[in-house]
């Protein structure tokens, strides 16, 4: 083993592609980290903001110690986070385009709710540059250059029949240099990234769950590679990295695209702009109704407030927020039958990853960042019980028209993210 | 000077093609995958043609059976544009997912476009999105380093080369025939694709000068490969260097240095986050004046100077409604303030842009990209301009509304007017179409630069290379 991993960084070339990769690797493990930095840099600063800004509310909005629970609702924004985990660098995934920080109103929450971010639309789509990406798309043609001429280098430089008739075992022989390549491949890409986790002191397990994940990964193409270049007619050194890296096209970009394809026309998903629309009609289309067309349904879901005092006059906030929320009511079927199906795509892509390493790698990854659709879905759940609680905490001041005092200002809930382990 | 050993030479390379099999083989499988591609992007595009005008009926339906209402009321019951789509999509969706084909437009409000597919792939989104123009991009130069790579280098260590020229064959003329063998079929192709476009689209605006800027960036960023391989080829004296050494190329010029180059711009310039922006953009408007506000200084000039207009001494003695004047004034302050923070965003975007301009050398691949995101209408200099004509829209509809709420509106009964459904229906609401490609001047010139300067520098290489032998 010793002999031939000197044997292999004796040649210059392997130096350069070892060294490059390690490069690399680092590059992508501190572009991912700069990124979810900068994220949550955002995120501290808006925070900080927030309750300022919300003393800064209570001031200009207090009269005689009390504040309107209407205006409240109407006025007040309270932000929520979508806060990275501790090993979100490693994959960003669709960090890259949802917002990291929004503003939610007790209004309709889904006017609010899908408001976009506003990055650079050509880098989301020319893609992020973390781990992940490195390691689905890279390491296997790391493992190409390094092991598609096995047997042709040998045969090329004439000492395939010698070698063969020398050792003992050809098949150890074999063994010990895919392994030895294996290891070095292994090695540049775990390295930095175990060096990065002592370095910013990250927890073990993630860090363990990655290293299985790219071992497997590497494993997978070193033996696709040393199929291939270890077959008895593989003496054509070209012939197998084209090959190879027509395996490494579909496997990396033609098949993921059929699969998405397929999903995309078997789980088809009702464009988010419809809701809006709806939304918008909902919540408009109220004005013009009776008020009783939107309260009695309102307190059949809330009976609670069914004995408050009616509404009469032209305009009151309860009203207006009753029907505010029975937009989202109403939309409810909708939001969740979209979500089922985002849900099912990931699933399908979660059972695809099954047959295709690297989105099986991909979506691992995402997993553990926390970065991928369903991250995102429960994202929003997150938004909405935050939406409720707060609605919960208004509606007594609003139906039963009691006092918002300063004190109750202090009460009011603020958004708690539960993805900051 | 005589072109014919030109020919020769180029006719006997696609012999060798024809004879050893594999070339012929990856050309036919590169027009499955070119297929494949046309039909993906086909239905992306149809997919997307149809959310657009689902959005574009629904919407104007929405408008128009609306009931008598108060003039605010429609301001803030708002109105929806989609982002209209060139044709030329089907080739290079390149921001269409990424960048929200929604704006509703509101009263002091400007909202983002909204409900891009990006944010909620799974994730198979990741994955390069297969579509014609990353074809180009991506695996016609992948394909044709794997079918060309030996080109020269074949005919160096069978010794052809040599005996070429000692048979007096030019040095330029070997290129030039290798150059012409590899560069037509796939000029062929381009222009094959070109031509069915063409005929698909021709009905759209701007079709012709869109395609043909598209095609002549395809090309040059074609020939440029074929140079660069018959140089690599001909510098090579191992066939398994050549190939190594141009797919190195390869993965730097399409994939490392793209990604690379746009997070580089984006750790360097990071854009400030939407909440951020719309927070200051609501503190100035504080500071301007708050017409809720009875003793605003702004609005109480404000006032003043309208009484004065009409030489009356209350807001109630006046012949128009004072709330609707109200509410012009503020529009028209909200209106500027917004336009500014847009202003400044969209600065925080061109420093990024700037940075990958001035890096774009690095991957020609990029440029290409960009002029097809350009020609196709979906870069960002078209996204923005989609912007600023659905905020021109939205100011228009505004004040139209605020001027009914005036004209239309008695102040006495203000809020329990309902004005007549036609003067909705009659409301300004232009079409809000694609912007002329000239928007994206400064990115088309720069990656049409870089695209030349891509052929000069395989072709110095060559002239190098071919005096060593």
């Amino acid at each position: 083993m010793k002999h031939e991993l000197i044997l292999l960084l004796k040649q210059r070339s392997m130096v350069l592609l070892v060294l490059l990769s390690l490069i690399l690797t680092s590059l992508s493990l501190q572009n991912g980290w700069q990124n979810i930095s900068h994220i949550r840099t955002q995120i501290l600063h808006a925070q900080q903001e927030e309750s300022l800004r919300k003393q800064d509310y209570l001031h200009s909005h207090q009269h005689d110690g009390t504040l309107d629970a209407g205006e409240i609702g109407y006025y007040l924004f309270h932000n929520v986070y979508h806060a990275p985990t501790e090993w979100s660098f490693i994959a960003l995934g669709n960090r890259l385009v949802t917002p990291y920080v929004q503003r939610i109103r007790l209004l309709g929450l889904q006017g609010q709710l899908y408001d976009g971010e506003s990055h650079h639309p050509e880098y989301v789509m020319l893609g992020s540059f973390d781990y992940a990406f490195w390691l689905v798309f890279f390491s296997p043609l790391l493992c190409i250059a390094l092991m598609h001429d096995l047997r042709a280098s040998e045969q090329q430089a004439q000492r395939l029949l010698f070698l063969n008739s020398l050792v003992a075992k050809p098949a150890h022989f074999w063994l010990k240099r895919v392994l030895v390549r294996w290891l070095l491949i292994v090695t540049t890409l775990t390295l930095p990234v175990i060096a990065f986790a002592t370095l910013h002191a990250l927890s073990t397990g993630p860090l363990l769950l990655v290293l299985v994940i790219t071992l497997l990964y590497t494993l997978f193409w070193t033996m696709v590679c040393a199929a291939i270049s270890l077959h008895t007619r593989a003496v054509n050194a070209s012939f197998n990295a084209m090959l190879l890296t027509s395996i490494w096209l579909c496997m990396t970009v033609i098949l993921p695209n059929l699969a998405q394809l397929w999903c995309h026309t078997h789980l088809p998903v009702k464009d988010g702009s419809q809701i809006a629309l709806q939304h918008r009609q909902l919540v408009h289309g109220a004005w013009d109704l009776p008020k009783t067309d939107t309260l009695t349904p309102f307190y059949a879901l809330y009976p609670q407030w069914r004995d408050t005092p009616p509404v009469i006059g032209r305009f009151h906030w309860k009203w207006y927020f009753a029907f505010q929320h029975m937009a989202d009511v109403r939309l409810a079927p909708q939001v969740a039958a979209r979500e089922q199906a985002l849900m099912q795509r990931d699933q399908a892509t979660q059972q695809l990853g099954w047959t295709l390493p690297g989105v099986w790698v991909q979506r691992q990854l995402e997993q553990l960042a926390h970065s991928n659709v369903t991250h995102l879905l429960a994202h929003r759940q997150q938004i909405e019980q935050f939406h409720t609680q707060l609605r919960h905490f208004v509606y007594p001041f609003l139906f039963e028209e009691q006092p918002f005092t300063a004190e109750d200002f202090q009460r009011l809930p603020t958004f708690q993210s539960t993805a900051t382990d | 000077m005589n072109a014919s050993p030109v020919w020769t030479i180029a006719c006997n390379e696609w012999r060798r093609w024809w004879h050893a099999r594999v070339p012929a083989l990856l050309l036919v499988v590169l027009l499955g995958l070119w297929g494949l591609a046309a039909l993906a992007a086909h239905h992306h595009w149809q997919d997307h043609a149809r959310t657009v005008a689902d959005v574009t009926q629904r919407s104007q339906h929405d408008w128009q059976s609306q009931p008598d209402r108060h003039p605010h009321r429609v301001s803030h019951f708002g109105d929806f544009v989609a982002k209209p789509l060139h044709p030329l999509t089907v080739i290079e969706p390149g921001i269409l997912d990424q960048s929200g084909h929604l704006v509703y437009l509101e009263a002091h409000r400007l909202n983002s476009a909204n409900f891009n597919p990006a944010t909620e792939a799974t994730s198979l989104g990741r994955f390069p999105l297969m579509t014609p123009g990353m074809i180009v991009q991506w695996w016609m130069p992948l394909f044709l380093i794997m079918i060309a790579y030996a080109t020269v280098t074949a005919e160096k260590l069978a010794g052809t080369l040599a005996y070429m020229r000692g048979n007096g064959t030019a040095v330029w003329q070997i290129a030039t025939g290798k150059w012409l063998a590899l560069f037509l079929p796939f000029l062929l192709l381009l222009c094959l694709q070109g031509v069915l476009v063409g005929l698909w689209s021709w009905h759209s605006d701007q079709t012709m000068l869109r395609l043909g800027l598209m095609l002549l960036a395809q090309v040059l960023y074609m020939a440029g490969w074929c140079g660069l391989v018959v140089a690599v080829s001909w510098w090579s004296r191992q066939l398994h260097a050549a190939l190594l050494t141009l797919l190195l190329c390869w993965v730097c010029v399409c994939i490392i240095f793209p990604r690379g180059l746009a997070n580089l711009a984006q750790v360097l310039h990071p854009t400030q986050p939407r909440t951020e922006a719309e927070y200051h953009a609501e503190i100035k408007l504080k500071t301007l004046g708050d017409s809720h506000h009875p003793n605003d200084p702004h609005f109480a000039t404000f006032k003043a100077q309208i009484l004065k207009q009409y030489g009356v001494s209350r807001t109630e003695d006046l012949p128009v409604n004072y709330n609707g004047l109200l509410m012009q004034e503020g529009e028209r302050l909200t209106t500027a303030v917004y336009r500014e923070q847009q202003a400044l965003h969209d600065a925080q975007l061109a420093k990024q842009n700037g940075l990958i301009r001035h890096w774009l050398w690095l991957s020609p691949a990029l440029a290409m990209q960009y002029v097809q995101m350009a020609s196709s209408g979906n870069d960002l200099a078209h996204h923005q301009a989609f912007i600023r004509q659905a905020e021109v829209r939205r100011y228009q509809l505004i004040q139209y509304l605020n001027q009914i709420h005036t004209f239309k509106v008695n102040l006495a009964e203000d809020k329990d007017t309902r004005v007549d459904a036609a003067f909705w229906q009659n409301a300004p609401r232009p079409t809000v179409s694609l912007a002329e490609i000239d928007v994206s001047r400064t990115p088309l010139l720069a990656s049409l630069l870089v695209l030349l300067g891509w052929i000069v520098l395989p072709c110095a290489l060559l002239y190098k290379v071919s005096k060593r032998t």
